[in-house]
C-alpha cells in the first residue's frame, strides 16, 4: 500500500487546484465572443455598442499601471495611402499609452509596409531588433520559424484565443506554437465609379459579377471613354500586388498551393495549373490585349490608383473602406474645378463584393497584422522588458484599441471590438464598411509558411510582370513562377 | 663554388634589404602610430565585412533558417550565378547603364565646362543653376522623375498629347525596352554637373600663354583645343571618368526608387539585384557571391584609378 505523506497531499492539492483554475480560465472554457456562423452586415450592426470595456483596468491585470520599464517597439504604421483619421488614432494611441503607463519609457518607430520586413530582417542579423514588433500578417511565420520570436498567445495578455479570428490565429502559429497576437484583420471590397459606368453604357448600380465581367467592363470603359477601366497593380516588392491579384487567382480556382482549400497542406504547387493560368490570362487581356488598365500598372501601388480614381480617370479598383476617407481627404486638398470634379467622383463611389470566378467562387485576401515579442538575444542590449511589452500588446489588442487602430481601413483583431460603442459609431460614419465586413467570410489567409513573403512580394509580381511586358508568354510566366516556388520550397539557391 | 658564393651573396643582399626596411620603419614609428587608429578602424569596418562576405558566399541561406544555420555549398553560389539567365541580363544592364551614363555625363559635363570657361554675363548664375541636379537629393530627384515619366499622368506625356505629337502618353518606365534608357537619362542629368565641375577645375590649369602662343602661331579653335587644352586635361579626364564609372557601377538609388529593378528585371543592375537577393529574398549567400564578383571588378577599376593618380603625381614631380 502506498503511503501518502502530508507534503505529497499538499502538493497534489495545489496541483489539482491550479489545474481547475486553469480549466476555468478564459482560454479553456471560452467560446468566441461573437457568432461567426451568423456573420452578416445585419449581425455586425446588431452586436455593435452592446458591451463596454475598461482597457486600462484589463491591462493593469497584465502589467501594473505603475510599472517602471523601457520598451523599444517597431510597428507597421500609417503611410501615404491612409486617411488622416487613422493618423490621428495612431497619435491618440501612443499618447494614451504614455498616460496609462507613465513610467514606461516607450521608444516607438513607425515603418511603412514595404520597408518594415527589410529593416527588421537586417536588424535581426545584427541582434539589434526592437523588443516588440507589429508585423504584417505575412511576416509572422517567417520569423517564428527562424526562432526569433518568443511564444506569445492571447492568454498571456489577458485575452482568450477564441477572441480572435481563427484564420488570423493560424497566421501566428508555427509548429503548433503561437508566437503572436493579431491586432487587426481585414478583407477588401470592389469599388466602382457609378458615373463612369453610366457613361460607358453599363448599369451604374451593378458591379461586375465575375472576373470575366471585370475584363469586359474594363474594355468597355476604356473603349467608350478613353480612360482606364480597372486599377490593376503589378508592382514588385509591394504588398498591394498580392492583395489584388490573389483574389483573382483564387476565384479562377488557382492558387500558389492549395491555400484556398479548407485544410491546406501546401504540398502541391498550383501556380501553373490551368485555373491559375486563366487568372493570369485575364490580367494579360486587360493590360496587353485591351490596354484597358493604367499603363503605369507595373510600377503602381494602390496609392497611385487613388488620385487616378479621384480624377475620374479610373472606373474600378479593389481596396479598403478607408479609400472613401482617403478620397475625402484628397478632395479637401484639391482646388478650383478639381474640387467639384472630385466631389462628383466621391458621390458616385460605390462598394460591392469582389467578383467571383467562372465557377462562382469568391475570394479575398484575409489580411491584417500581428504583434510579437522578440527573444532577448536578438534585441539591442540583450534584454527584453516583458511586462512593458505585454502592456503595449494588451492595449493594442484590446477591444477598444484594436478597433480604433483599424477604424477606417481594417477590422479589430479582437472580436470583442465589434461589440464596442466605437464600432457602432464607425458603422454610422465610415461609408461602405459593412460591404468590406461582408467579405470577411470569403477571406483566405496567405500560406502560413516562412517562404510566403518571397512568394507573394517577389515571385507572384514577377510572374505578372513577365507576362504583361511580353518578356514571357502567359504559360511561360506561370511555369517559371511555379519552378521558382518549387526551388524555393526545396531550399535551393 | 661560384654557385655557392652567389647564393650566399644573394642571401646577404636580402638580409641587408630587410634590415634596411626595418630600420626605416623604426625611424618612421611615430608616423605609423599616427595612422594606426585609422588602420584599426578600417580593419573593423572594411576588412572584416569583406572577409565575412567572402565566407558567406560559400553558404546557402534558405529563408526558413537563421543565418547562423547556413549550409556550406562550396562554389555552388558562384556556379548558380554564372549559369543563371538573370545574371547575364543584369550584367548586360549594368554595362549599358555604366558605359552610357559615364560617357554621356562626361561629354555633357565637359561641353558645359568648355562653354562656361568663356567669360560672359550671367556665367556665375548659369554655373550655379547647372550644379542643382548634382546637389539635389538623389531620392527626391528619383521621385520627381518618376512623376515626370509617369505613364498615365506624367508631365512629358501630357505635353506630348496636348501638342498632338502623341495619341497616348509614351510608356517610359513600364516598358522593358524603354525603362533602362529612361533611367540613364535621369542619371546623366544628375551626374553631368560633377563632370562639369571637375573639368572646369582642369581647364583653369591650362596655361593661358600657351593658348595665346598657339593663336599667334595661327592655330584655329579646334587645333588649340586638341593640341593645347586637351593634353592638359588628359589626367583630370581619366580621373573623372573612373570616378563616374565606379559611382555608376555602384548606383542604387535611382533604379531602386524609380522601378525597383522592374519591369521584368529590365532595369535591374548589379547593386539593386544584390539588394533584392539579400534583403527581399534573404539569399545572403548568393548575394555575397555577387558582391565578391562586384568587388573584384571595382578593385580592378580602383587599380586604374590609383595608377591614373600616380601618373599625375609623377608628371607633377617631373615638372
Amino acid at each position: 500500500m502506498r503511503r501518502i505523506t502530508v507534503g505529497g497531499a499538499v502538493l497534489r492539492g495545489a496541483v489539482s487546484t491550479a489545474l481547475t483554475i486553469s480549466l476555468m480560465s478564459a482560454s479553456a472554457l471560452a467560446a468566441p465572443p461573437v457568432d461567426l456562423s451568423k456573420w452578416s452586415p445585419e449581425y455586425v450592426r446588431s452586436i455593435a455598442g452592446t458591451q463596454d470595456f475598461d482597457t486600462a483596468g484589463d491591462c493593469a491585470k497584465v502589467t501594473p499601471l505603475d510599472y517602471k520599464g523601457r520598451l523599444t517597439f517597431w510597428y507597421q504604421g500609417v503611410f501615404e495611402g491612409d486617411p488622416d483619421l487613422l493618423r490621428q488614432y495612431y497619435k491618440d494611441f501612443f499618447a494614451t499609452f504614455r498616460k496609462t503607463y507613465p513610467n514606461i519609457q516607450l521608444e516607438e518607430q513607425a515603418l511603412t509596409y514595404n520597408d518594415l520586413l527589410d529593416k527588421f530582417r537586417t536588424a535581426l542579423l545584427g541582434n539589434a531588433a526592437p523588443m516588440a514588433v507589429r508585423l504584417q500578417i505575412l511576416g509572422g511565420t517567417e520569423f517564428a520559424s527562424k526562432g526569433y520570436l518568443q511564444p506569445l498567445k492571447p492568454e498571456d495578455v489577458g485575452y482568450s484565443t477564441e477572441d480572435f479570428w481563427p484564420g488570423a490565429m493560424k497566421a501566428v502559429t508555427w509548429d503548433g506554437v503561437t508566437y503572436g497576437i493579431p491586432t487587426n484583420n481585414e478583407t477588401m471590397a470592389f469599388i466602382w465609379n457609378a458615373d463612369i459606368f453610366k457613361r460607358a453604357g453599363l448599369d451604374p448600380n451593378k458591379p461586375p459579377a465575375t472576373w470575366d465581367d471585370v475584363v469586359k467592363y474594363s474594355k468597355q470603359i476604356h473603349d467608350k471613354l478613353g480612360i482606364a477601366g480597372y486599377g490593376l497593380v503589378a508592382r514588385k516588392n509591394a504588398g498591394n500586388t498580392p492583395y489584388r491579384f490573389m483574389p483573382q487567382l483564387w476565384a479562377y480556382g488557382g492558387g500558389v498551393f492549395d491555400e484556398a482549400t479548407a485544410n491546406p497542406t501546401y504540398k502541391d504547387i498550383e501556380l501553373n495549373s490551368p485555373q491559375s493560368k486563366a487568372a493570369l490570362q485575364a490580367s494579360y487581356d486587360m493590360y496587353v490585349r485591351d490596354k484597358s488598365v493604367p499603363v503605369s500598372a507595373l510600377t503602381n501601388q494602390q496609392a497611385d490608383n487613388q488620385p487616378l480614381f479621384l480624377a475620374g480617370q479610373l472606373g474600378m479598383m479593389i481596396s479598403h473602406p478607408s479609400d472613401y476617407n482617403v478620397m475625402l481627404d484628397l478632395q479637401k486638398k484639391a482646388t478650383g474645378t478639381d474640387k467639384d470634379k472630385a466631389q462628383t467622383v466621391i458621390d458616385n463611389m460605390r462598394y460591392g463584393l469582389i467578383p467571383t470566378g467562372p465557377d462562382g467562387k469568391r475570394a479575398v485576401v484575409f489580411g491584417g497584422s500581428n504583434i510579437h515579442i522578440l527573444k532577448p538575444e536578438y534585441v539591442e542590449g540583450g534584454k527584453v522588458d516583458e511586462p512593458a511589452a505585454k502592456a503595449i500588446i494588451c492595449m493594442w489588442t484590446s477591444p477598444e484599441w484594436s478597433l480604433k487602430m483599424a477604424y477606417a481601413g481594417s477590422n479589430p483583431g479582437n472580436l470583442n471590438g465589434f461589440k464596442t460603442k466605437w464600432m457602432k459609431e464607425r458603422l454610422d460614419s465610415i461609408k461602405f464598411l459593412d460591404v468590406t465586413t461582408s467579405m470577411l467570410p470569403y477571406g483566405i489567409p496567405f500560406p502560413a509558411l516562412p517562404q510566403s513573403p518571397e512568394i507573394m512580394n517577389i515571385i507572384v509580381p514577377d510572374m505578372l510582370q513577365n507576362a504583361l511586358t511580353g518578356a514571357m508568354t502567359v504559360d511561360q510566366a506561370a511555369d517559371d513562377a511555379a519552378k521558382k516556388v518549387k526551388d524555393l520550397m526545396g531550399g535551393g539557391l | 663554388m661560384t654557385t655557392v658564393s652567389g647564393k650566399a651573396e644573394a642571401r646577404r643582399t636580402l638580409q641587408s634589404a630587410r634590415s634596411d626596411v626595418l630600420r626605416k620603419m623604426w625611424e618612421h614609428r611615430a608616423d605609423y602610430a599616427y595612422v594606426l587608429p585609422a588602420i584599426a578602424v578600417m580593419l573593423i569596418v572594411i576588412a572584416y565585412p569583406i572577409y565575412y562576405t567572402i565566407e558567406l558566399s560559400f553558404f546557402n541561406t534558405p529563408p526558413g533558417l537563421q543565418l547562423r544555420d547556413k549550409i556550406f555549398v562550396g562554389f555552388n553560389n558562384y556556379t548558380a550565378i554564372l549559369t543563371s539567365g538573370v545574371f547575364w541580363q543584369v550584367t548586360f544592364n549594368t554595362l549599358i547603364w555604366t558605359v552610357a551614363s559615364t560617357f554621356f555625363s562626361f561629354v555633357l559635363g565637359f561641353a558645359a565646362a568648355l562653354a562656361l570657361h568663356r567669360d560672359f554675363v550671367g556665367r556665375g548664375v548659369l554655373r550655379a543653376i547647372l550644379i542643382i541636379p548634382w546637389v539635389i537629393s538623389a531620392v527626391a530627384a528619383s521621385y520627381i522623375w518618376k512623376w515626370i515619366y509617369h505613364s498615365d499622368f506624367g508631365i512629358i506625356g501630357a505635353i506630348l498629347v496636348e501638342l498632338g505629337w502623341a495619341e497616348r502618353p509614351p510608356n517610359f518606365i513600364d516598358s522593358v525596352s524603354t525603362v533602362l534608357p529612361s533611367l540613364i537619362v535621369v542619371n546623366i542629368w544628375r551626374e553631368f554637373p560633377f563632370a562639369m565641375i571637375m573639368m572646369t577645375a582642369g581647364l583653369q590649369t591650362v596655361p593661358e600663354q600657351l593658348l595665346r602662343a598657339a593663336k599667334v602661331d595661327g592655330a584655329n579653335a579646334w587645333q588649340r583645343f586638341w593640341h593645347v587644352t586637351f593634353p592638359h586635361l588628359r589626367n583630370v579626364s581619366t580621373v573623372t571618368i573612373l570616378l563616374l564609372a565606379v559611382a555608376n557601377f555602384n548606383s542604387f538609388i535611382i533604379p531602386w526608387i524609380m522601378t525597383g529593378g522592374g519591369p521584368s528585371n529590365a532595369s535591374h543592375i548589379w547593386i539593386t539585384h544584390i539588394y533584392e537577393l539579400a534583403f527581399g529574398r534573404q539569399r545572403w549567400g548568393v548575394a555575397s557571391a555577387y558582391s565578391v564578383l562586384l568587388f573584384i571588378i571595382l578593385m580592378t577599376l580602383g587599380y586604374f584609378y590609383v595608377r591614373a593618380l600616380s601618373g599625375n603625381e609623377r608628371k607633377d614631380d617631373s615638372a
